[in-house]
């Protein structure tokens, strides 16, 4: 890949331009991660009264909790039900305009919409529609024959916060694969069709393939997103229940810290949370990167 | 193998003011080279695209071998195309891109190895076949693309113009090795380029295409011989045919208040003379009605500017050619070439002499 270099006239300019992100990202994350960390090794009461050293024990008593760790199996089934359903559906959708990109414009501004909205609003909009008692999604359920209770079904909830974030998510992915997607050189796909491959192979052995890039991009954003950004979905629609159902991991640091005040607990569990997150992006551009240059 | 035959064939884009191609007719027989030619933009590549199947025909007919194919599918074909672009697959080796054609047609695996083979031993990309092709030059990449239809045997090879993207001393390679390995596998072949040297060398037989409409056809010499319009005469040839404006009166051809040739039976009236560059004989001589301009040294020969009355006109002479500032310009009869002034086309000159007969030197 070609980089392009820009020379500066002076030496302190290019630091100048890059310090005010410095800045944001010291105050609004080093800081305050560095504050997590330190405060995963306290244990502090309620009330902020008196704060003891207990070492690693916030860790420990954190896997020994199986509701702990029942939250870390509700993230991954989370995580995996969001990012494919997102990226599949955005996918499917950035093919159909792919073919008829001369009306994309429209096309592309209608797909788009959701992304602008915010995420707490996505949640309640999602709760709207499948509020048990006047939904217009629980009502059309209901005339299929199927009771739909978020509240008292986990399964339900679950397909409702995975619903309402993948909805939130599909824009963004859908304007990354039409990109990538136009970014594929007719030619190839006209040279596969005469090569003998019909639509759907020539899908999957010649776009798919070209796109993979795009897809990887997209996957570590998606995972990202469900594990972090998802939060206010959560919260305006399910808020974590019933029971523990649609409590992942970064939830339940809200849940326990803001809600339980057990800062120790919630702070040690940000610092796991914090580097299941770096471990997956560096496995992700370490070892799948590589593979899915062509 | 199969011929290809085209019948009225049109295609207009949707939304288009004008159909790119006007209802073309063109027979070509099997195993002939066929080279399309013409400006930018003349409906070149459509009409191949057509054949390919890659566009959809507006009105008319296509027929590979003895069935017509308007509705089939391009893999149905069993045509192979080589693209300006090469369109190789980037993230398949030399060998993938190659066997994929003929995998998707569930060919046997040790046919596909035997052909594949044999084929870049032809194009000497053998050491090349593991390779991914943004790992190759442009020329590798070129004989790839020919050696990805080669492998397929199809009846007939589409080019569009492939060797655009070479520059200029592996293109001439290149159309050599195109040429032999035509004249050894002599399958069908329909080339497109804008390039009229890769044309006239290329054809058996060569088409002249302006704004979506054959204007020629024939064998690259007779067009370059007898032009049929003002069009293909200044299309085929470098340096350019000139394309005067003349007047023919009483047999003459006057050009300046001068004639520049007699004994044509040729109506009176304006007309476009052609002259080819190199038929026009230049003698120095004070007084005479060539004024030079400025002279290109060619290296093995050279290109004379200069005008005749208020007309541009340029000779292309060998160095032992004398030059001064005024020279007389004189013209074999049988290379002058005339035109209908305003539509264009050929006109007779009553001229039945063959080529051979001598040079009928006629001056001023
Ligand atoms: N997909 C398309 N939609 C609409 N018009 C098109 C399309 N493709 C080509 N055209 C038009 O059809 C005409 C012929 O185009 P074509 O590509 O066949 O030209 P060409 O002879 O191959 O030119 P070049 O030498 O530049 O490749 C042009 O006027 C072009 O603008
Ligand atoms: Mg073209």
């Amino acid at each position: 890949m070609q980089t392009k270099r820009t020379t500066f006239r002076s030496w302190w300019l290019p630091y100048l331009l890059v310090a005010p992100q410095l800045a944001i990202t010291l105050v609004f994350f080093i800081w305050p991660a560095g504050q997590a960390v330190y405060q995963s090794f306290l244990r502090e009461d309620p009330f902020g009264l008196s704060t003891t050293w207990v070492g690693l024990r916030n860790y420990i008593r954190l896997f020994d909790s199986a509701e702990y760790l029942a939250s870390f199996e509700t993230t991954v089934i989370f995580t995996v039900c969001t990012a494919s359903l997102s990226m599949g559906l955005s996918l499917l959708l950035a093919v159909a305009v792919d073919r008829m990109i001369r009306t994309a414009s429209v096309y592309t501004t209608l797909v788009v919409w959701p992304y602008a909205v915010a995420p707490a609003i996505a949640g309640i909009l999602w709760w709207f529609m499948f509020n048990p008692s006047f939904g217009i999604l629980t009502y059309v359920l209901e005339m299929v024959g199927y009771d739909w209770n978020h509240r008292l079904n986990g399964e339900d909830a679950m397909t409702l916060v995975v619903l309402a974030s993948a909805w939130k998510q599909i824009s963004y992915n859908f304007l990354f694969f039409v990109a990538g997607l136009q970014s594929i050189p007719m030619s190839l796909r006209e040279a596969a069709a005469i090569d003998g491959a019909g639509p759907v192979k020539r899908f999957f052995t010649v776009v798919f393939p070209l796109l993979s890039p795009t897809t990887f991009f997209l996957l570590v954003v998606n995972i990202n997103y469900t594990m972090f950004d998802t939060f206010s979905t959560i919260d305006a629609s399910t808020a974590g229940g019933p029971g523990q159902a649609t409590t992942i991991l970064v939830y339940k640091v809200y849940e326990d810290g803001v809600k339980g005040l057990n800062l120790g607990s919630s702070a040690a569990q940000s610092v796991i949370l914090m580097s299941i997150v770096i471990a997956l992006t560096f496995i992700q551009f370490r070892f799948i990167e590589r593979r899915v240059q062509y | 193998m199969a011929g290809i035959k085209l019948s009225a064939v049109k295609k207009i884009y949707p939304g288009a003011a004008e159909p790119a191609v006007k209802g073309v007719d063109l027979d070509i027989q099997d195993g002939e080279f066929v080279v399309l030619v013409g400006p930018s933009g003349c409906g070149k590549s459509t009409l191949l695209r057509m054949i390919a199947g890659l566009e959809t025909v507006s009105d008319g007919e296509i027929a590979i071998g003895d069935k017509v194919v308007n509705q089939m599918e391009p893999a149905e074909r069993d045509i192979a195309m080589v693209f300006q672009n090469y369109a190789l697959y980037p993230h398949m080796s030399v060998r993938q891109n190659m066997s994929y054609g003929l995998k998707n047609r569930k060919m046997p695996k040790g046919e596909i190895a035997r052909r594949i083979d044999e084929a870049a031993a032809v194009l000497e990309i053998t050491p090349y076949l593991d390779r991914k092709p943004r790992a190759l030059s442009g020329g590798q990449r070129q004989r790839v693309a020919m050696g990805r239809a080669i492998v397929r045997d199809p009846a007939a090879f589409l080019f569009d113009e492939p060797l655009s993207n070479l520059d200029a001393k592996l293109r001439l390679h290149m159309r050599g090795e195109i040429k032999q390995l035509h004249q050894r596998l002599k399958t069908t072949s329909v080339y497109v380029t804008h390039d009229q040297l890769e044309a006239m060398t290329l054809a058996d037989r060569l088409v002249v295409l302006n704004h979506g409409r054959i204007e020629q056809v024939g064998r690259p010499l007779d067009l370059y011989r007898r032009p049929a319009s003002t069009f293909v005469a200044g299309f085929l040839g470098a340096p350019a045919m000139n394309l005067i404006d003349a007047e023919v009166t009483g047999g003459a051809l006057m050009l300046a208040g001068a004639a520049l040739a007699r004994g044509l039976q040729a109506e009176a009236g304006r007309v476009t003379a052609g002259i080819r560059p190199e038929a026009l004989r230049l003698r120095a001589a004070p007084g005479g009605n060539f004024r030079l301009d400025y002279v290109e040294e060619l290296g093995g020969s050279r290109i004379v500017h200069g005008h005749i009355g208020a007309q541009r006109i340029i000779a292309q002479t060998d160095l032992a050619q004398e030059l001064s500032a005024e020279m007389q310009a004189e013209l074999p009869l049988e290379e002058l070439h005339l035109f209908h002034a305003t539509e264009g086309h050929r006109l007779s000159m009553g001229l039945n002499q063959p080529a051979t007969a001598d040079p009928q030197l006629v001056g001023a």
